[in-house]
């Protein structure tokens, strides 16, 4: 078996018998010693609890039990989640003074008890108010495709360690496009599950309102193997839906009878090399119509007010205490936010519900839309500014300008990997679907990757050693 | 009229504009932020995005009965 197997191949040679979870999880231990250092996607490598966990794994199929969907398939998460006995940093440097963990975020405990191996945590923009991959602590987590480009953030590490095959499954966060952006730039699946969907309990917060989990992978597939294993209610997380489970596996290969998809215009228009990414895709997928959100520009705005005033509400006594110790971008937009008038957020949050019900309106026509899921490929790392409509604008926080108003109203996406024709690197596609649509989205996920119009190779430098 | 941060002619005869530091200088002391020289320049940078964020809000009407998305279910 590769050293860059996918998920659902581990697994299955987990449990065939091909290969003990020990020997899986020792070669992506030594990948990650190895590659790390050039793409800087871990900030911590849990190697006893994951050789411990290997071997629980072993024990189980030795004495005759199914370990899990997910057998010995190594994975790590952004570090904003909980890793029992590890400080959650959640990209910052005032948070490494917290103690560790006690427990595991609850997405890390669905994962394991499916057999999956916990190896580390992962590089992240400062408190996730982020979409480059950059830390102003930590060092930047790198775009295994091209090292001196942005990995995309703020779950830039998540989508480096896949990219660069050191796990084959990531975790990350997704409030305004974090786990689209990266996995955008890097060339991978991403799933954003609609809001409510998964647990977020044991995971450091960035804006209630709007947080996400969701994995990254380099299959459909095995995003679906995870999201399944993902499931589930958990009352620790206030938001979350009581809506039952509803597993995507099972059927992601079956096409879905007389499916409508459309393309977005207006403002997901993009410039003509975002343009042919989507139309790749959706010459693919005969998606030959077009739909046209309404008041998109106000609804992306709604959110950036939410995101600004909660963020700073959740940061105000580190404001107040230790201003010097954040990332200076970060702490001045928190710093701002923490001044808005309350109004204003007020506002905003009524405009989401309304803006909701006109959205789900164009469901009654499509069962799936696909847009941009960013403006550009990956930039330069270090690069502030870059052309918009023909306009040079601040890089940073543009960079979500796609992915934005979709997770303001909590639409499942996934997000599928373009490579044209003699191209450097990747740019990705949203296929966004009606709450709990996630089966949609993967399927059609999976159809692009059966019919190699989407793919989602490790980097170059990175196979198998 | 939609709000005092339209660029209309009517609003802008009727309020003074924006003026970010006056915000900072009020607003700081009120919620006990230390301001530092050297935070100024950004704060009011984003402020400004801000209210720009804000005006392109207001453009939306929203019926009076319009619940806000958060709901509390105890």
């Amino acid at each position: 078996m590769k050293a860059t197997a996918t998920a659902s191949e581990i697994a299955a040679a987990v449990k065939a018998g091909e290969i003990k979870a020990r020997q899986v999880v020792a070669v992506a231990l030594k990948r990650i010693e190895a590659h790390n250092p050039m793409v800087g996607a871990f900030t911590d490598v849990t190697v006893t609890r994951a050789l411990e966990q290997a071997d629980r794994v072993d024990d189980k199929l030795a004495a005759g039990i199914d370990p899990g969907p997910l057998a010995g398939v190594p994975f790590a998460v952004k570090n904003l989640f909980d890793i029992k006995g590890v400080v959650t940093r959640a990209g910052s440097r005032i948070n490494r003074a917290n103690p560790p963990a006690e427990h595991d975020a609850t997405l890390i405990q669905r994962l394991e008890a499916a057999g999956a191996v916990l190896v580390g945590g992962l590089n992240m923009g400062e408190y996730a108010y982020d979409f480059t991959g950059e830390n102003a602590h930590d060092g930047a987590s790198r775009n295994p495709h091209a090292l001196d480009h942005m990995s995309g953030g703020s779950s830039g590490g998540s989508a480096a360690a896949v990219a660069a095959g050191l796990v084959p499954l990531t975790l990350g966060s997704d409030t305004n496009g974090s786990i689209r952006v990266p996995a955008s730039f890097c060339g991978l699946f991403g799933l954003k599950p609609t809001y409510g969907r998964l647990s977020r309990a044991h995971s450091f917060p960035f804006v209630a309102s709007l947080d996400h989990l969701g994995p990254f992978a380099r299959s459909a597939r095995d995003l679906a193997l995870a999201y399944d294993a993902m499931q589930g209610f958990d009352e620790a997380d206030p938001a979350q839906s009581k809506r039952a489970s509803e597993p995507t596996l099972a059927r992601i290969t079956h096409p879905v009878p007389g499916i409508r998809i459309a393309v977005a215009d207006g403002y997901f228009t993009g410039d003509a090399e975002t343009q042919a990414h989507v139309r790749h895709v959706a010459r693919a997928l005969d998606a030959a119509h077009t739909v046209r959100f309404p008041d998109v520009q106000a609804a992306r705005a709604a959110a950036y007010l939410i995101t600004m005033a909660e963020g700073a509400a959740l940061h105000l006594d580190r404001l107040r205490d230790r201003p010097e110790d954040f990332d200076p971008e970060v702490r001045d937009r928190l710093l701002a936010g923490a001044m808005l008038p309350a109004v204003w957020v007020e506002k905003a949050q009524k405009l989401r519900r309304a803006w909701r019900e006109k959205v789900l309106a164009l469901f009654d026509g499509v069962d799936a839309i696909l847009a941009p899921a960013t403006p550009m490929k990956a930039p330069l790392l270090g690069q502030k500014t870059a052309k918009f409509g023909g306009v040079e604008m601040p890089l940073r926080p543009n960079i979500g300008i796609f992915t934005q108003p979709i997770s303001f109203i909590g639409l499942p996406v996934a997000a599928v990997p373009v490579w044209l024709d003699g191209a450097e690197l990747p740019m990705g596609v949203q296929v966004i679907a009606a709450p709990w649509r996630e089966n949609i989205c993967l399927r059609i996920a999976h159809q692009l990757e059966a019919a190699g119009v989407c793919r989602a190779p490790v980097a170059r430098g990175f196979a198998d050693d | 009229m939609t709000g005092p941060l339209d660029s209309g002619a009517t609003d802008t005869m009727a309020y003074k504009p924006f003026d970010a530091d006056l915000l900072i200088d009020a607003s700081a002391p009120l919620l006990h932020l230390r301001i530092e020289p050297e935070f100024r320049a950004g704060i009011k940078l984003n402020l400004k995005t801000a209210s720009k964020m804000a005006a392109l809000v207001e453009q939306i009407r929203l019926a009076d009965d319009t619940e806000p998305a958060p709901v509390y279910r105890p």
